[in-house]
């Protein structure tokens, strides 16, 4: 083998341990623990308790990651912009023309028709580098698990979290899309009008019938859209979790076996998953949004 | 289920909780079947993507985008009956 082959074949074993690692990383705090519970690194402890009457707005580790995220993509735009737009762009500002044109090319224009683009390309863009970017800071371990004893101070140990795996913030973004949906399809159309695209052409006949389903099938997009984020996210995670902690789980070393699966799946979820989640997610919003001011039954 | 267990105990001899056994039957059986359909499918859509790009390679890149929107619809699938498995398992 040629220096540089060896050298590549180095260096990828290299880049996989230091995958392993955070794999390891949660396999190694469950040891004390009789029981492997991977769903207690989903509870949302409060940090911070604020209890405002019936609500509950504690600040918790899932809030801590949807405010990184957002500040992770505010950040970002504000840094390109406050520098000053370059004509021939270099470095971050590249960076952001290349996901403004994509989300422009490939999302926002084949889905959102003419009357509404301007209006609601800001969202579609929104919603993907958001949900972009809150994928993609879920694969990094960062000290949020429910154990601790690794570090000093009381500081959990180290744990993978992300704040799409939780049902609330992916219906709450899904509703916004909904809300937006209907409210365009009834400016369009008038309410009367939106109504009458719901119901298909049809023998008379079945006609209620399959109205009724049109509007079954209207109301599980809600359920759709917001549980196909979720449970990919949740899956995955719970997927990288266990493996890592397989050895626990079987009570001796042969689960060591399953450390690699850990890893191909990491490495699967964090490339392929995270960004197309997001991609898709956006898609469907602007495929709707687009759907119902175009409808024409 | 206190009933249905303590007959089970008596008539299988069986060691262990059969509540535990059921959850973790529930979730063998909605990972397993569920990843059923969406795998012909998924194996159905990647051919259909090869034959379109072999008619016409020019449109290799709409094609492609097209075949993720599907394949993330697809898998989709998957995951929703895993979420059932997972509720079954850890709430059920």
């Amino acid at each position: 083998m040629s220096l540089r082959r060896s050298w590549r074949a180095l260096s990828a074993l290299a880049i996989a341990c230091l995958l392993a690692a955070p794999t390891l990383a949660l396999g190694q705090t469950e040891e004390e623990e009789d029981e492997f519970d991977p769903s207690l690194e989903f509870e949302l402890d409060p940090y911070i308790s604020l209890e405002i009457g019936p609500l509950d707005l504690s600040i918790n580790k899932a809030v801590i990651y949807l405010l990184l995220a957002a500040i992770i993509c505010i950040g970002v735009g504000i840094f390109v912009v406050r520098g000053g737009l370059r004509q021939r762009p270099t470095g971050a500002q590249n960076l952001v023309e290349l996901v403004y044109e994509f989300t422009e090319r490939q999302i926002a224009r084949p889905t959102l028709t003419e009357s509404v683009f301007s209006r609601y390309f800001p969202y579609i863009a929104t919603l993907f580098m958001f949900l972009a970017v809150s994928n993609l800071i879920s694969f990094i371990p960062l000290p949020v698990s429910h154990e601790s004893g690794t570090f000093p101070f009381g500081i959990p140990d180290l744990g993978l979290y992300a704040a799409t795996a939780n049902i609330n913030v992916t219906l709450g973004l899904t509703l916004v899309t909904f809300i937006a949906y209907n409210y365009e399809g009834i400016r369009a159309h008038g309410p009367v009008g939106y109504a009458k695209t719901l119901v298909p052409p049809a023998p008379r006949v079945i006609k209620p019938f399959i109205a009724a389903l049109e509007v079954l099938s209207q109301l599980l997009r809600l359920v759709s859209l917001s549980v196909r984020l979720f449970a990919n996210l949740l899956a995955g995670h719970l997927l990288i979790i266990m493996c890592a902690g397989f050895v626990v789980l079987l009570g001796n070393f042969a689960g060591i076996l399953a450390i690699p699966v850990g890893v191909f799946f990491y490495v699967f979820e964090w490339v392929l998953i995270a960004g197309l989640q997001a991609f898709i997610f956006a898609m469907l919003s602007g495929i709707y949004i687009g759907f119902a001011v175009e409808a024409a039954h | 289920m206190a009933v249905a267990s303590t007959l089970a105990n008596g008539m299988l001899q069986v060691e262990g909780n059969v509540e535990d056994a059921a959850k973790v039957l529930a979730l063998g059986l909605a990972t397993g079947f569920g990843a059923i359909g969406p795998g012909a499918g998924v194996g159905y859509l990647m051919g259909k993507t090869v034959e379109a790009v072999a008619r016409q390679p020019e449109l290799r890149g709409e094609i492609l985008s097209l075949m993720f929107l599907g394949l993330a619809l697809t898998e989709a699938i998957v995951f929703y009956a895993l979420l059932m498995g997972f509720v079954a398992f850890f709430i059920g």
